[in-house]
């Protein structure tokens, strides 16, 4: 999640373009260049003069295709796109310019949301109306495509010269699209073309890529090892699984869990330390969510929650995040418990989540053996290195408490040690502010740990997959 | 509190001269606007003289109101409706009576309101909303004193009573109402899973549902700006009564292509054929201007967009079978629909429309103007020229005859004369005049009430 330094604004623009065609025989060798001449019409209108860009919330419309016209007089060609930002009226009233509060850190690009529609006033010609009858039988197919552009831009980018892409992204994302839905169509049977948005290490940046709905990751590996080769991705961890879609800065989780709320804090100052920190994306579970109160007994399991939602965000797993009852039944399945374990409120530790990783998500871990508390000052290297190679958020259990750790920073020569600890004990709401200020995501110093406790730690291990 | 009418001097004018044959009854229609706090009034016209075929109807019951023709009434409200541009629609009826029936007479009028009301909006294509006012308004005249009783029903319930509602008479009623106008590209494409005129009538109807509810959608520009939330229509115009400039101001519609579901694969029917309705229609509304909200402009004129489609899809099934007889339906290749033409109301100045038929001429509009809605216009005041009469080439699938092969005029509106309708497999389209039309239509209407539910 980190942002390229240039890029100030995402324009996004969505709407939907219906595909609609006639086959007279679906398995006939006539019928895929019916399909192409249908997308040809649909590039076509994306081009016309017709098309208009809205800019949500603002009476803003701009015509791309007729050397740039906007509804409003102060934007024309030679505007820069960020000029656009003083008629968006955001969501709590008032425009973009006199936001009052700022966050603690950069919080990212702003994201001006746009959608393509279609001029039907104004036609080029004159035709009477007539009605059109065709009798031969035919199967009619009818699919919307969900037509999903994203252009990165700086602020001093022309309006014009964005727009111009976006029409562009248009016609590619349709070629895109076509191609999908030619690769995939089996008679009649046509599955949905769907963008979506990754954003990839520079040079590449933000990039669209079309995969057909349906058809799960696992069985799109080979189109992923292509795309890997083509961006000169590493071949060993997923950038490109649904899961890994770009989440647009704007856009709320539905499922109502923060996501990362470790970003907000800043690190401690510490002379001559590195920061090393978990990479990607987890959600922060804990006691009482999801109407289960765990109060007392479900902090371990919180914190496997925890790692469950890194490795299916990272797009590792398609599973989801699995419930107390399920975490206890994968135990009984493998031998560790006895049946009525499911439904009891008894702890467990690092080794059961190591069990339940390899059992429920098919990941393995490494385990790390602490005899006292005071002992994990001196293990600064051992987690660096786990952050910095695996970067997944490690499960620590001992005493009587279980945490989960999402980063130190560490000094090779001082030894010093801070502990960044995500805290599954919290029994209130998403309260991002409560959280951080609170501590139950925090920066702790050595003396957190029971110094005399003896403490296990589960260090999760990436799989080789893409 | 009842609502207010206000009406339009020349409405009383016509009203007062009424020639009404003694101890009989005159029923009509009266047409305006309305807007939540108030109605306006701009056009009344008594039921047109129903020319009967075979042998005259003995009275049926006690009293003259019984021999209301309630059929005819509803079905003059509709052709009437079909004439009427966005924004003015039917709002009411009036009744003259002598003054022996007055006691009956608003049985009569409740009666027929509700019929009339049901009648016309079947088949509608368009949902009404929350602010839509559905009161109709009743007048009742007496014809030797001429004194109006007015109230007003809610139709859309079926057990309300009578209100009480004011009658005010004003000059230039609608003289300063701005009009909006647009012409509108027209390209929707109608699978047809059958052949029988049932199925085809439920697939056009289906088929044009979507197109409408897309065009209701659709974000509206007027006079280049949003009609949106709550902003107050701005036509740049000051009210005085003395100017009878009526503004024009032009609509722009921006329609979404399609809704987005989320099923992950497409929607695939075998169908024995397909439709398309294509070309270019010319849209006008009017707006009343007692501060009227840009949102109420933008849905007069998307609805008139809808019902002009709809309003000629229906007349032209309807000619169709009136014709053919038989249930063959459409035929392949391409018919022309008729065409709008637009024509002033004496005094008020507003439009009205009417639908030319290919080999109907501005003489059959100006006697349909005259049957349907009791004005003379000359026959070089009815405007033909906002409509094209030129069809669209490249139909695919049918013979077509000297069309480009090359594909450089991808452009769908390309301007091929077709004088000459060789491409046409053209029914012979009805001449005649419209009321005999519709007492023909009348008499199949049991059996072939289209877009029936």
């Amino acid at each position: 999640m980190v942002y390229s330094e240039e890029c100030d604004f995402i324009f996004r623009l969505k709407g939907i373009l219906e595909f609609a065609c006639q086959l007279d025989n679906p398995n006939g060798v006539q019928s895929q260049s019916t399909i192409s001449k249908s997308f040809q019409d649909l590039r076509s209108k994306v081009t016309s003069k017709n098309i208009v860009f809205t800019v949500c919330n603002s009476p803003v419309l701009i015509w791309p295709n007729t050397g740039f016209q906007s509804s409003v007089e102060s934007l024309t060609e030679a505007s820069a796109c960020g000029d656009i930002l003083q008629w968006i009226e955001s969501d709590d009233g008032g425009s973009k310019k006199s936001s009052k509060k700022k966050d603690k850190k950069k919080s990212g690009p702003t994201v001006v949301n746009m959608k393509l529609l279609f001029e039907v006033t104004e036609p080029a010609g004159n035709t009477a109306p007539s009605l059109i009858r065709v009798s031969t039988q035919q199967h009619c197919v009818k699919m919307p495509l969900p037509l999903d552009c994203a252009l990165s831009v700086t602020t001093d980018e022309r309006l014009e010269t964005v727009c111009t892409g976006l029409v562009e992204a248009l016609n590619k994302q349709l070629a895109d699209m076509e191609e999908v839905v030619l690769q995939y169509r089996k008679g009649s049977s046509f599955l949905v073309p769907q963008p979506f948005h990754f954003q990839l290490p520079e040079p590449a940046g933000l990039i669209t890529v079309v995969y057909p709905a349906g058809v799960p990751d696992s069985q799109l590996q080979a189109v992923r090892e292509d795309l890997h080769r083509k961006f000169e991705l590493p071949c060993d961890r997923p950038y490109l699984r649904r899961a890994n879609a770009f989440h647009f800065p704007d856009a709320a989780y539905k499922d109502g869990y923060l996501r990362n709320p470790h970003i907000h804090l800043n690190p401690p100052n510490i002379e001559d330390a590195k920061l090393y920190l978990v990479q990607g994306v987890y959600s922060y579970h804990h006691y009482m969510q999801d109407h289960v109160d765990d109060n007392g007994w479900g902090c371990a399991y919180r914190s496997l929650q925890t790692i469950c939602s890194w490795f299916q965000q990272q797009g590792y797993v398609e599973t989801a995040v699995p419930t107390h009852t399920q975490i206890q039944q994968a135990l009984v399945d493998v031998g560790d418990k006895e049946p009525r374990f499911v439904g009891s409120r008894q702890w467990i530790g690092s080794i059961e989540v190591q069990a339940v990783l390899n059992q429920l998500l098919g990941v393995t871990s490494k385990i790390m053996f602490v005899s006292q508390g005071s002992e994990l000052a001196t293990k600064g290297r051992e987690l660096a290195n786990h952050f910095q190679t695996e970067g997944t958020p490690v499960m620590i259990g001992g005493g009587v408490l279980a945490h989960t750790i999402l980063g130190v920073v560490w000094s090779e020569n001082t030894g010093q040690i801070r502990f960044l600890i995500l805290d599954p004990h919290y029994t209130g709401g998403e309260d991002l502010q409560t959280i951080t200020d609170k501590g139950w995501c925090g920066w702790k110093g050595p003396e957190f740990w029971d110094q005399n406790a003896y403490y296990n730690l589960c260090l999760p291990q990436r799989p080789k997959s893409i | 509190m009842g609502r207010s009418y206000f009406v339009d001097e020349a409405v009383e004018e016509y009203l007062v001269g009424i020639q009404t044959a003694p101890g009989s009854c005159v029923t009509g229609l009266l047409a305006g606007q309305s807007s939540p706090q108030r109605d306006f009034v701009v056009l009344a016209v008594q039921t047109p003289h129903r020319e009967s075929e075979g042998q005259p109807k003995a009275s049926r019951g006690v009293s003259p109101l019984d021999d209301i023709d309630v059929e005819w009434v509803t079905e003059h409200a509709k052709q009437v409706s079909r004439m009427l541009p966005g924004g003015l629609c039917i709002l009411g009826l009036f009744l003259v009576t002598p003054p022996e029936l007055s006691k009956d007479a608003q049985n009569a009028l409740k009666r027929l309101i509700f019929a009339m009301d049901k009648y016309i909006t079947k088949g509608r294509l368009w949902e009404l909303s929350e602010e839509d006012v559905t009161d109709q308004v009743t007048l009742h005249i007496c014809s030797k004193t001429k004194k109006t009783v007015c109230k007003t029903f809610d139709v859309k319930d079926p057990k309300s009573s009578a209100k009480p509602a004011d009658w005010k008479y004003q000059t230039g009623v609608s003289s300063s109402w701005p009009m909006l106008s647009c012409s509108v590209a027209v390209d929707v494409q109608i699978p047809m899973t059958g052949s029988s005129s049932d199925i085809t009538d439920k697939c056009m109807k289906d088929g044009l549902r979507r197109w409408a509810k897309q065009i209701e959608a659709a974000c509206c520009l007027i006079n280049g700006r949003h009609a949106l939330d709550d902003s107050e229509l701005v036509s740049g115009q000051k009210k005085n009564p003395k100017t009878t400039h009526r503004q024009t101001l032009p609509a722009r519609i921006f329609v979404s292509d399609a809704e987005l579901d989320e099923r992950s694969s497409a929607l695939v029917q075998l169908c024995s054929g397909s439709v398309k309705v294509r070309g270019v229609v010319h849209c006008r509304a009017y707006i009343h201007n007692n501060k009227p909200k840009a949102r109420h402009a933008a849905q007069a004129i998307k609805r008139d967009i809808i019902n002009t489609v709809c309003s000629r899809v229906e007349m032209f099934l309807e000619d169709l079978l009136i014709n053919e007889g038989s249930h063959k339906g459409l035929c392949s290749g391409q018919q022309a629909l008729p065409r709008r033409v637009f024509a002033p109301v004496p005094v008020s100045g507003l439009s009205v429309c009417d639908y030319m038929f290919p080999d109907e001429s501005t003489a059959d509009v100006a006697e349909r103007l005259k049957e349907m809605l009791d004005c003379k216009t000359p026959e070089e005041d009815i405007d033909t020229s906002l409509e094209g009469n030129q069809l669209f080439s490249n139909v695919c699938g049918s013979e077509i005859t000297e069309s480009p092969s090359d594909d450089s005029s991808k452009h769908v509106f390309s301007e091929v004369q077709t004088e000459n309708p060789k491409n046409q497999k053209a029914p012979q389209y009805y001449a005649g005049v419209a009321i005999t039309a519709a007492v023909a239509l009348l008499a199949t209407a049991t059996s072939l009430l289209y877009f029936n539910e």
